[in-house]
């Protein structure tokens, strides 16, 4: 079978004496004084809304700026993990249409985004976890959503390493079994899209903070840039981290605390762990990547910092679980740990759409979950602006849902929600 | 882990107290309408800079006020909240509302 | 001599010829002596092949003997990754080699070479998608190359003893080289405590091997004049083969000794971790033989071990030249000193080598080493002259040789003050990165903060200990003068970067990256370093960038034309050197908590399940017979008299003039009329509406409330209590008394009979003691709380005592209901009581969105109060249609099955709600249960859809509840 699948994309490299590079950020240009579209922000989400703005919408005058490089925040912090089995219709069909995006986005982009279908399982300690896996499982199931309650004989059957002991702190008594749950190099994802948006002439501006944004009578003008001001018919703020501090330039408040989401790898072990497991009550996540590092990380921090400092504590309270779930990783090493700030709205659902100010558009608030969402949400982000109203699918998520007392309550399902 | 000087128990690390997030002092309700009403519930300041915080320093439950650095992560300051707080807060009978 | 390759004394200052120990390596027996790490033992050995690199599979070897490459890494037993050249031989340690296929010599893995041009830099992104099912054919096999150790998974779920210690000092000091012995010292000097924290067997660093004269006596007697200071002060304690891994916020430093972590606390911390050296590049730089001339220095004099026989140096710098003094004490041949520097200053060190002869050939490089028969060993080296930065002539000369030491510069080992957020500035005197502003409390001193001669890294520990010291609150004598000649001149190559035509000319070992790949990645636009290093993966494997990061970003900067200035390595993340998860996970201690009664429970037979922290009973018999249990223990509830322990049960006592006004706010309900000997029900709210907690507040005095909340409620109640309060400044103060109390509740048609054997002081009649009264009296002697409340809906008492004096109340309880036959009923019977009797559970029936209005509790909101947290968002929310309701249910046709727990509600295909609880009531012989259903379902006798297991749908019959004694006759007997 393997001869006919000949990875054969990689034959020029071998027989060409030269290597043909393919750039997937062009070389800076210079900053037009104005486009129709100014994206801040260049991570994932910015860079997928600009493609499907030039590809779905045909809006191809669109500049993204970012303050630092390219996807160098929580795009390239986040532990890529995606999943639909939320606990709200709003979010499964949210995510269940991100995760057909991401099925088919290596073919989309002609670039490998190593999306990798591994199973993932939601392990409940408690009776009340039990409850609510069944719930998620439930709602999962009637949308459509492959999705199970299963138990602990069914679970250690699927996953022979986990720890089924009664004799722990917290014995495993059952699991929500979510088999699409998948992982994929999150850099990719991004740099898949900055190539796609940017052949379609796009333009990303690295290195290139906004320092305010131009609002005349109540309508979003353009920005302000250290390299000069850049007029917008049409402004989108996706800055996961710098949510609200953008925000505030803008003019308007938000139902968002800025709290730091730490996570580490291990030194790389032969693959033996197939699938992502989630403890919910144990504040710990893991899954094992294609370079063989165990990738792991719990709940979000104790307080609230735009920071992305590490702590000891963090790694102290983690494998102290981890180990309770995988006793024989012992031996095994931590290599690197890291933090990135993640917007926690307080139903832990996003706030996506239209603002107080005129073509201004937000994506915000995506709590631990933005890289799962990439696809969609530059996908019905890019509708957002190309109509001015609001997608169908992110319409549950509009702003005034706090004060409306409308709020999609995700929370109850995620105290580590990866 | 940082130390925090807690105004009752004295330096102690971080790990022992529970964040209260933004001090923000709750208007009279029955002067709000639904909507400031909502907004001064929902929305958060979310400063990065320095802010007014509630903490609990979690084995005395004790209550105070710290004033940190979102960016730097420094404590610049901590005090009982009484100091904020002074005075004791009535509500008006809603017979003599309207 | 424990190895062919060993020499004699003096040279082996860490080893103990008297004790050798035997080891394998591979199945093979090797033997080395007391002291000796796996690596020096395998090297005396001429088991030179450690490793098989992460890609080729090329074989590898020493490179810094530090522990600070991946080279070494070994799977010891169920430690994968372990580094060799760190880990001492233990008798009996098995050693196996990592990452390869079929055996370690005959590796098949190493045939990925041969394909090397079909695999650029990121070639897992430019193919295997081709189709779909392409890449679902690849993976799993690209999948099985990554990785190199095995976590053991037969380890039967053990893992060895770690554990934790706090450590506190005044001056932590980092390092215990030079520069470090200095601050360590000038710190106890000036009256602090001090800590000195060594990754060496024994202090001294640099001082134990390298050579800081020609004859190569001033390291060794600076080094032992250090430790003899050292040991005489009390106020130093050295931590030796110890490795602080990070410097966290506050200085909170992680130190790993052993199956130790200490956590210590520093009022300051001088960091004198020293410098790494940097590898040049060069084809096959990654050959076994090739290494930094430190690693030979450090094998020579610590471990008495000949890296080789025939050495050529390539060097930039003084070091080399004493590195090749060393090699030749060793009794190693020179066959040539290599210098990049066209001008070679003649030191002492440059002259004694003219003096033995070896030739020095300036103004070169090495072209490529010569790799010997399966590239296990080199056999020789081409030098030639350099052209121009990193360009060399055509021409070059053949230099036998099987060992090649680098010599040609060092990067700060500034991992611990990146993680403190220091800023770090190209300094271009010394071609390195050099830290620029230091976070408050934290100091550097030695090589790491640029003072590489002995003499400036001396006085720039003993500043940096006194500074370090006065901001620990300790003065010392005047301040030491700082370093004149820091000497970081001419140590670091700005450009020892050679490429060569033909690869193998690596910048990256760990992940065996050669100079083209990260030429093709800057390429394909990732021309910032950052970017490059998550394309290329430069810097992120096992020794995160110790020898790549600086290579990166000078390459990075020559290509795209960046200053150096204006770039900087790639952000260095704790740990510095790898921990392991038993090192941070320790002894792991999970608080629980047990009741007063917790023995009588097991005494019993009860399952014991968990509540937050604590164990309650869940129902009292063997497992087996689980669903008999809770039917007995229900069925003597109603029809005769149980007793359940409640003892987690939170409770709280409010206390002064303003308790009942207090209440009147926490809580939905109105208090300040609230009798005194009277209970009433609480349902707490937070701001936004949402239901949190409920409980019953019984008045025992006019100023004396006693309330009870959710045992895994409580403590969060008892915060948001005080949080108000630190506002309202209310003259109330409250007490969280839950663990003063231990409680039981009795209940059952026969309870009073029961009770009124062992209760004193009270009259329990109908009449005296009604339903919601409350007292306090005496139960067995013990003073006592009863409140008469009733969860399960059948004449009850809770009775409140002392938790001292919770197993006597239980054990008079139990004794006086001999003759009833009472029973002891858990918390699963209770739920179905509870359920027959339609009361909620609070995050069971309700979720963290409920209102008041959607459970259905209106009844519990008292309207005309000024205020109560949550009552202004409760208005708006009675101002929205609803959209679902809790209501109480039975099936409609009786034979359908009871639905599960959180089983859906639907109306059409959308989902409108959910079953919250859902039991078959014993007592009526029918599934009773609450479910959230649509607003305009909520009347009685309406019917709706529940979808249970199998995706079959029954229908849900609205029934008002109390299902059980709709008229509360019962508990109110």
């Amino acid at each position: 079978m393997l001869p006919a699948l000949l990875p054969y994309k990689l034959l020029p490299y071998g027989f060409r004496r030269k290597y043909k590079p393919q750039r997937f950020i062009p070389k800076q240009k210079e900053l037009k004084s104005s486009y129709d579209v100014v994206i801040i922000g260049g991570g994932g989400h910015a860079l997928a809304c600009a493609y499907y703005l030039a590809r779905d919408h045909g809006i191809t005058d669109v500049c993204i700026l970012e303050k630092g490089y390219l996807a160098g925040g929580n795009t390239a912090r986040n532990t890529a993990i995606i999943r639909s089995n939320y606990l709200t219709p709003e979010g499964v069909r949210f995510y269940e249409q991100s995760l057909k995006l991401y099925r088919d986005l290596s073919q989309d982009f002609d670039f490998n985004i190593l999306y990798s279908e591994r199973g993932h399982f939601t392990l409940a300690h408690t009776d009340a976890a039990v409850r609510t896996s069944r719930w998620r499982a439930e709602v999962n199931k009637q949308l459509g959503v492959d999705s199970e309650l299963i138990y602990p004989d069914e679970i250690h059957r699927l996953c022979p390493h986990l720890n089924m002991s009664d004799h722990v702190r917290y014995p495993i008594l059952g699991a929500l079994y979510h088999p699409p749950g998948s992982i994929a190099r999150h850099d990719a994802v991004a740099w898949g899209y900055a190539r796609g948006a940017t052949a379609l002439g796009a333009e990303v501006h690295q290195q290139t903070p906004v320092t305010g944004i131009i609002i005349e009578n109540g309508t979003v003008k353009g920005v302000e840039t250290p390299r000069g001001r850049v007029y917008a018919n049409k402004v989108m703020q996706a800055v996961a981290g710098s949510t609200s501090v953008v925000a505030k330039m803008a003019g308007f408040r938000l139902p968002i605390r800025t709290i730091p989401l730490q996570a580490c790898v291990s030194v790389p072990l032969k693959p033996f762990l197939d699938q992502i497991i989630v403890s919910g009550s144990l504040h710990v996540y893991v899954s094992q990547s294609s370079r063989g590092e165990l990738v792991m990380g719990g709940s979000t921090d104790p307080y609230g910092l735009y920071s992305t400092r590490s702590t000891l504590d963090f790694k102290e309270g983690l494998l102290g679980h981890m180990l309770e779930l995988l006793p024989m990783l012992g031996e095994v090493k931590i290599l690197r740990q890291w933090a990135g700030m993640a917007d926690m709205t307080p139903d832990f659902s996003p706030v996506m759409g239209l603002t107080p100010v005129k073509n201004y558009y937000i994506d915000s608030g995506w709590g631990t979950w933005g890289f799962k969402a990439t696809p969609v949400c530059g996908m019905t982000m890019a509708h957002t602006i190309a109509n001015d109203s609001p997608h169908e699918l992110i319409k549950p998520f509009y702003l005034d849902r706090f004060v409306e007392y409308a709020q999609v309550g995700e929370k109850g399902a995620a105290s580590v929600g990866h | 882990m940082k130390v925090m000087n807690c105004p009752l128990n004295g330096p102690r690390n971080i790990s022992e107290f529970a964040w209260g997030g933004e001090v923000k002092t709750m208007p009279d309700p029955s002067s709000l309408d639904d909507r400031a009403w909502g907004d001064w519930l929902f929305l958060e300041n979310n400063e990065a800079g320095v802010v007014h915080e509630w903490w609990c320093h979690v084995p005395t439950s004790f209550w105070f006020i710290a004033e940190r650095n979102t960016v730097t992560d420094e404590i610049l300051k901590t005090y009982p909240a009484g100091e904020l707080f002074k005075d004791r807060v009535n509500f008006a009978p809603k017979a003599e509302k309207k | 001599m424990a190895g062919m390759n060993r020499l004699p004394a003096p040279f082996g200052i860490w080893i103990d010829r008297t004790q050798r120990i035997s080891f394998t390596f591979e199945g093979r027996q090797i033997e080395g002596f007391a002291g000796d790490n796996i690596a020096s033992a395998l090297l005396a050995n001429g088991q030179t092949m450690i490793s098989r690199s992460f890609k080729y599979h090329r074989p590898r070897s020493v490179l810094t003997m530090a522990g600070q490459d991946s080279n070494t890494l070994v799977q010891v037993g169920d430690e994968p990754n372990c580094l060799a050249d760190k880990r001492r031989i233990e008798p009996g340690l098995k050693v196996e080699a990592q990452n390869y296929v079929g055996s370690f010599d005959d590796d098949k893995g190493r045939f990925t070479e041969l394909v090397e041009r079909f695999l650029p830099v990121g070639f897992y992104y430019k193919s295997f998608h081709e189709q779909k099912k392409s890449w679902r054919a690849w993976e799993p096999i690209i999948r099985a190359m990554a990785g190199l150790g095995k976590a053991d998974l037969k380890a039967d779920f053990h893992h060895s003893y770690y554990d934790k210690q706090y450590l506190f000092a005044d001056v932590a000091v980092i390092g215990g080289g030079p520069a470090g012995m200095a601050a360590a010292l000038s710190a106890a000097d000036s009256g602090a405590e001090v800590i000195l924290v060594d990754e060496g067997a024994e202090p001294g660093g640099s001082l134990n091997y390298a050579r800081f004269n020609v004859d190569g006596t001033h390291g060794s007697l600076t080094c032992k004049e250090l430790s003899v200071a050292i040991r005489t002060k009390r106020n130093i304690r050295v931590l030796s083969e110890a490795v602080c891994t990070g410097l966290f916020a506050d200085n909170w430093l992680p130190v790993i000794q052993g199956n130790r972590l200490y956590k210590l606390r520093a009022k300051s911390v001088v960091v004198a971790t020293g410098s790494i050296e940097q590898p040049a590049v060069f084809r096959n730089n990654d050959l076994p033989g090739i290494m930094f001339a430190s690693a030979a220095q450090r094998l020579v004099r610590l471990y008495a071990v000949k890296p080789g026989n025939r050495a050529v140096i390539l060097a930039a710098n003084d070091d080399g030249y004493g590195a090749a003094l060393e090699m030749l004490d060793a009794g190693i041949a020179v066959t040539a000193i290599v210098d990049l520097r066209v001008d070679v200053p003649m030191t002492e060190m440059a002259q004694a080598m003219r003096r033995a002869g070896v030739e020095i050939i300036a103004g070169h490089a090495i072209r490529e080493a010569i790799a010997g028969p399966g590239k296990i060993r080199i056999t020789g080296a081409i030098a030639a002259p350099i052209a121009g930065d990193g360009k060399l002539t055509d021409s070059g000369r053949s230099l036998e040789c099987d060992l090649i030491l680098m010599a040609v510069g060092y990067s700060p080992a500034a991992q611990l003050l990146h993680h403190a957020g220091t800023k770090f500035a190209y300094d271009t005197g010394s071609h390195m990165y050099r830290p620029d502003s230091l976070p408050a409390h934290v100091f550097a001193a030695g090589s790491v903060n640029q003072a590489y001669a002995l003499d400036a890294a001396l006085a720039d520990g003993r500043r940096a200990g006194w500074l370090a010291a006065r901001d620990a609150g300790h003065s010392g004598a005047a301040e030491p003068p700082a370093p004149t000649d820091l000497g970081s001149g001419g140590v670091t190559h700005p450009w020892p970067i050679f490429p060569h035509e033909k690869g193998m000319d690596f910048v990256d070992f760990d992940e065996d990256l050669k100079y083209k790949d990260l030429i093709n990645g800057i390429a394909d636009g990732f021309d910032n370093v950052e970017l490059l290093k998550r394309y290329s993966t430069v810097g992120m494997g096992p020794s995160q960038g110790k020898h790549s990061a600086v290579a990166a970003v000078r390459i990075v900067a020559r290509e795209t034309g960046e200053s150096l200035h204006r770039m900087s390595v790639t952000t260095q993340r704790p740990p510095y050197t790898p921990e392991k998860f038993g090192h941070m996970a320790g002894r792991v201690f999970e608080p629980e908590r047990r009741t007063a009664m917790h023995h009588r429970h097991l005494e019993l037979g009860a399952q014991m399940m968990p509540a937050g922290l604590w164990w309650r009973p869940a129902y009292y018999g063997p497992k087996s017979e689980r669903d008999r249990a809770i039917r007995e223990e229900v069925s003597a509830v109603r029809n005769n008299v149980g007793l359940i322990d409640v003892s987690t049960l939170g409770g709280l006592d409010v206390r002064g003039p303003d308790a009942a006004e207090f209440l009147n706010r926490m809580y939905t309900f109105a208090y300040a009329k609230q009798q005194i000997g009277r209970c009433r029900y609480v349902l707490m709210t937070d701001n936004a509406g949402v239901v949190t907690d409920d409980g019953v507040a019984v008045r025992f005095h006019d100023e004396h409330f006693y309330v009870t909340a959710t045992t895994s409620g409580v403590d969060a109640v008892y915060r948001q209590m005080l949080w108000w309060n630190a506002q309202w400044r209310l003259d109330v103060d409250v007490a969280n008394v839950t663990a003063a109390y231990a409680g039981v509740n009795i209940a059952g048609p026969k309870s009073r009979e029961v009770l009124k054997r062992v209760c004193e002081g009270v009259d329990l009649s109908g009449q005296a003691f009604p339903y919601m009264g409350a007292a306090m009296a005496e139960v067995a002697g013990i003073p006592a709380r009863i409140m008469r409340v009733g969860f399960v809906g059948e004449l009850g008492y809770e009775v409140h005592v002392p938790a001292s004096q919770g197993e006597a109340l239980w054990d008079a309880l139990m004794a006086a209901g001999g003759l009833e036959s009472m029973r002891p009923f858990g918390v699963e019977a209770q739920r179905v009581l509870r359920l027959e009797k339609g009361h909620i559970i609070v995050s069971q029936d309700t979720d963290g969105l409920t209102s008041v209005w959607e459970a259905d509790m209106a009844w519990a909101v008292a309207k005309t109060k000024p205020f109560f947290v949550g009552g202004r968002s409760a208005e708006i929310q009675a101002k929205k249609p609803l959209t679902r309701k809790l209501v109480g249910f039975t099936l409609a046709n009786a034979s359908d099955p009871c639905p599960e727990e959180c089983h859906l509600v639907l109306k059409g295909e959308e989902i409108v709600g959910r079953v919250t609880s859902a039991v078959h009531s014993p007592s009526l012989n029918k599934v009773v249960g609450l479910a959230y259903v649509h607003p305009s379902d909520v009347e009685p006798g309406k019917q709706f859809d529940i979808k249970v297991d199998g995706g079959k749908r029954i229908k849900g019959l609205v029934t008002k509840y109390p299902f059980y004694d709709p008229d509360n006759k019962r508990q109110e007997m």
